[in-house]
């Protein structure tokens, strides 16, 4: 089932067009990373889905309903941490959540204790806000994001100022509440390694626009690459070219991997009496299909 | 203390929704009371009749002043004016406490210090004088040395007539304010004595004073105060710069005067 | 609607702004109190007497003797002239203009503090409002809930309708007690006097009329009310379309204290009656002071103050819910 749903959605701020036209599909239950470098368009793109700021044009429906025209039963369905969760430091962790509660129509007292448990802050809930650490208001973000029971959970950067274990236990908190809850969660961040760990499919994005959409596994996979490490090398190298494009580095050649051809390839080198020292398979890392794809677009 | 914190949250909400309409409606009362009066609607709603609550103390010497620049004392670098030296002086000799209360305007003429004594609240401090003093007339004869200057005899007899009248009535509601006071009406000095046409107007000074003095004398109990004497032969000594009010030592000379007519 | 107003209220009371204004105004009532006191004990030694009446026609005459003087000019002398009348006018009629006691001093405090105090205290809850929630980045979590935009300012305005009510009523409270303690607690129902009119033709009572003190107090306060009102709105609006606090706050400090100055100084430049800060001191129209502009009257200024305050809400609901938040 589809929970959110954006089409051709276009920003322009004066005579500058800053998002392109960004079109994205969330199914229940998995988790979606929205990668790009910093200042590619994520954070406005995360805006225009939240509501803070208006596209230009193109539409985006959460449970069916358009945000434009029907925003308040659109919102019921969504949750979100827009960059840091800024609560109000003067109150009360506990105050905040009722503060964010009262402000959902129908809002049952016991989902209170639920979110709270369920993000593990009993202990701390009526503390100042301003004497949590940073995890901590990350956990107190998503509690306030959970309170309304959404289908949609929009994340902007959730692992951002976390120490590593943070990072681990907050990867496995979206996992889980992807998988327990059947939520969509939307995850931005400009991290290709959280990405890989933490997505079930992945947007790439740059400068204003989608460049490709798929599963992560499907991604990496077409980028597989064939090391050879032959000898001689010249004589390699002609021979591999007939049946494909090469690339030298610096003691091996980089062919394409194709698991029906790898064989044949290597017993035409064996016959031409060129020797096999190591023929490896090697999957890419995000970096560098993300380099490849946005043809050299910084990235962490 | 969460429940306590949020009724007390609510408790206020509450309270200024109230206050807001009390407001609300104080605003929406002044505009109709001050948009929509109509002339000559005097409500009196809660006139409580308050008791002239004015102590009359018997240990208490009571000087009231009414009249022009002279008893305002225009001209003394001090400002005490004759009123000053003569309370001055009062209190000097004097072991009760004296109270004087100066009402002189300055530039005020027979006929406005006639309105003036009319009024409610005038009347009610005269009422409580044990002395009341009164320097009228020179703004009458003088207007600022002008009728003088011109000196159309005619002129002067009408506006003597005028002012003789007015006298009269202002002493006459003087007296009804206050039967007891001793009233002194301090006469006119000749402030152009030295000029070319000195001796005719010493001439219309003195006899001015002189219809001033007699209407004085009608009335019980009140005394006319010559000054013109004082500052027949040594005038400018006794001037302020502006050759028409006195200096601080025509003040006194004033003062002594006066001071030697008060018995207590 | 309620629950939002419950919101704003909670955050308005955790942080103590309110407490910081009665604070503030709690100092000041004792200094304005010790400084009147001085006044009448000065008054006293001069005049030997604590009758007020005595004293009003002193200052009658000394008014009448300064008019007497050419020099003053002319503006300054009809004003002098319109005291007068009205000094004469309470004492002949036995009225006391400065009942002492603690509501007469509530009274003269609130007039006074029409036009700067009060609209101080006022800018530092409503210029705060709404830019808080922007510099603390909290907006991003306000707007992105089931809630219509212009819900959640109508929330914030209203909250500050309360604030101002509140602040008002403690304001009066404080003074009132404060004050009554060196001058007492009575004066109720001390006849007061309404409806003076300055006209062209200069004071005009042929339509007053006597009323228990409270309820001239309770017209002040109505005005002072709407006063407080307007001027909120403007740092409500200010506040909306400033994120800096301290901007918006300097903003409305500026224009109210050149309101100050200009009062002062523009009988001339008549224009200058359309600016919302010269028609703040809505209170002397009701006890008939002269106003800062010949011509200006009391339905001129509150049809000023309403097209302010109109434009104000206006701007402010059109801005909040047309703005992109970045």
């Amino acid at each position: 089932m589809i929970t959110l749903s954006v089409k051709d959605l276009k920003k322009r701020i004066g005579k500058k067009e800053i998002i392109k036209g960004i079109d994205i599909e969330l199914y229940e239950g998995e988790v979606f990373g929205f990668l790009g470098p910093n200042g590619a368009g994520k954070t406005t793109t995360i805006r225009m889905l939240t509501g803070l700021i208006r596209p230009t044009s193109g539409s985006i429906s959460i449970c069916g309903y358009d945000l434009q025209t029907d925003f308040t039963k659109a919102m019921m369905h969504l949750g979100c941490i827009v960059e840091n969760p800024e609560l109000y430091p003067f109150l009360s962790g506990y105050d905040n959540l009722v503060h964010f509660a009262r402000m959902i129509p129908g809002f049952r007292n016991e989902r209170l204790r639920e979110v709270i448990d369920l993000v593990g802050l009993s202990e701390r809930i009526h503390d100042k806000v301003k004497t949590y650490s940073l995890g901590m208001r990350q956990r107190l973000g998503i509690a306030q994001a959970l309170l309304g029971k959404p289908k949609v959970l929009i994340l902007d950067e959730p692992t951002n100022g976390l120490d590593p274990a943070g990072i681990r236990e907050m990867r496995q908190f979206i996992r889980e509440l992807a998988k327990n809850e059947g939520l969509s969660v939307l995850v931005s961040s400009h991290l290709l390694s959280e990405i890989q760990l933490l997505c079930d499919r992945v947007a790439i994005i740059s400068k204003g626009a989608v460049i490709q959409t798929d599963t992560v596994q499907a991604l990496l996979s077409s980028q597989e690459r064939m090391i050879w490490r032959v000898e001689p090398f010249q004589q390699a190298k002609e021979i591999l070219g007939t049946f494909t494009e090469v690339q030298e580095a610096e003691d091996s050649l980089i062919t394409e991997f194709d698991s029906d051809k790898a064989g044949l390839w290597s017993r035409e080198l064996v016959n031409s009496g060129v020797r096999i020292i190591e023929m490896n398979r090697r999957l890419p890392a995000l970096e560098d299909l993300f380099l490849e794809l946005t043809g050299g677009d910084r990235i962490e | 203390m969460l429940i306590l914190r949020k009724s007390l949250s609510i408790i206020i909400t509450a309270i200024s929704a109230v206050l807001l309409l009390v407001w609300l409606g104080g605003f929406v009362y002044a505009v109709q009371n001050n948009l929509n009066v109509k002339a000559g609607d005097i409500k009196d709603t809660s006139r409580n009749s308050k008791k002239s609550s004015v102590v009359n103390n018997e240990k208490d010497l009571k000087v009231v002043a009414i009249g022009d620049s002279l008893t305002r004392g225009m001209g003394d670098e001090t400002g005490k004016g004759y009123i000053g030296y003569l309370t001055d002086e009062m209190k000097a000799k004097s072991d009760k406490p004296v109270i004087v209360q100066n009402l002189g305007i300055s530039g005020q003429e027979s006929d406005q210090l006639l309105a003036q004594v009319k009024t409610y609240s005038v009347t009610r401090q005269l009422k409580e004088a044990d002395y009341i003093l009164i320097t009228i007339g020179g703004n009458d004869l003088f207007q600022g040395g002008q009728t003088l200057a011109d000196f159309q005899p005619a002129a002067i007899k009408s506006i003597q007539k005028k002012y003789l009248r007015n006298l009269d009535a202002i002493l006459s509601r003087v007296r009804s304010s206050n039967k007891e006071a001793v009233i002194f009406l301090v006469g006119l000095y000749n402030p152009f004595i030295e000029l070319d046409n000195g001796k005719e107007t010493s001439q219309v000074v003195r006899e001015w004073n002189f219809n001033s003095a007699e209407t004085a004398a009608k009335k019980p109990k009140t005394v006319f105060v010559p000054t013109f004497d004082l500052f027949e032969l040594k005038v400018n000594d006794y001037l302020y710069s502006d050759h028409f009010h006195p200096n601080a030592k025509g003040y006194r000379l004033i003062a002594e005067r006066v001071a030697a007519l008060l018995t207590w | 609607m309620n629950n939002l107003i419950q919101n704003e209220m909670l955050k308005l009371l955790a942080r103590k702004r309110l407490i910081v204004v009665g604070g503030i105004l709690a100092i000041l009532v004792v200094l304005f109190t010790y400084a009147q006191y001085q006044t009448v004990q000065t008054q006293l030694k001069k005049l030997g007497t604590t009758d007020w009446r005595t004293t009003l026609q002193q200052q009658i005459i000394d008014t009448q003797n300064r008019l007497a003087n050419s020099r003053i000019p002319d503006d300054f002398k009809k004003e002098l002239e319109v005291r007068v009348k009205q000094q004469q006018y309470y004492l002949d009629n036995d009225i006391n203009p400065a009942e002492p006691g603690a509501p007469s001093f509530t009274k003269e405090f609130m007039e006074n503090s029409i036009d700067l105090l009060l609209p101080l205290m006022i800018m530092v809850i409503a210029s705060d409002l709404v830019s808080s929630e922007f510099s603390m980045g909290s907006i991003k979590l306000l707007l992105t809930r089931p809630v219509k935009r212009w819900k959640i300012l109508l929330s914030k305005y209203i909250t500050l309708l309360l604030a101002i009510s509140l602040i008002i009523a403690m304001m009066g409270l404080v003074s009132y007690l404060i004050s009554g303690v060196v001058f007492g607690y009575k004066g109720w129902t001390a006849p007061a006097f309404s409806g003076f009119r300055i006209t062209e033709a200069g004071f005009d009572s042929s339509g007053a009329s006597i009323i228990p003190q409270w309820q001239f107090i309770l017209m002040d306060f109505g005005v002072v009310w709407f006063a407080a009102v307007v001027v909120g709105t403007l740092s409500f609006m200010v506040s909306v379309l400033i994120r800096s606090t301290a901007a918006g706050m300097g903003i409305i400090l500026a224009l109210l204290i050149a309101g100050a100055i200009l009062s002062n100084m523009v009988s001339s430049w008549t224009s200058a009656k359309y600016f919302f800060m010269l028609n703040m001191r809505l209170t002397d129209y009701l006890n008939g002071s002269p106003p800062p502009i010949e011509g200006m009257t009391l339905s001129f200024s509150l049809l000023v103050l309403t097209v302010w305050w109109l434009l104000a809400l206006v701007i402010s609901f059109t801005v909040f819910t047309k703005k992109d938040i970045y």
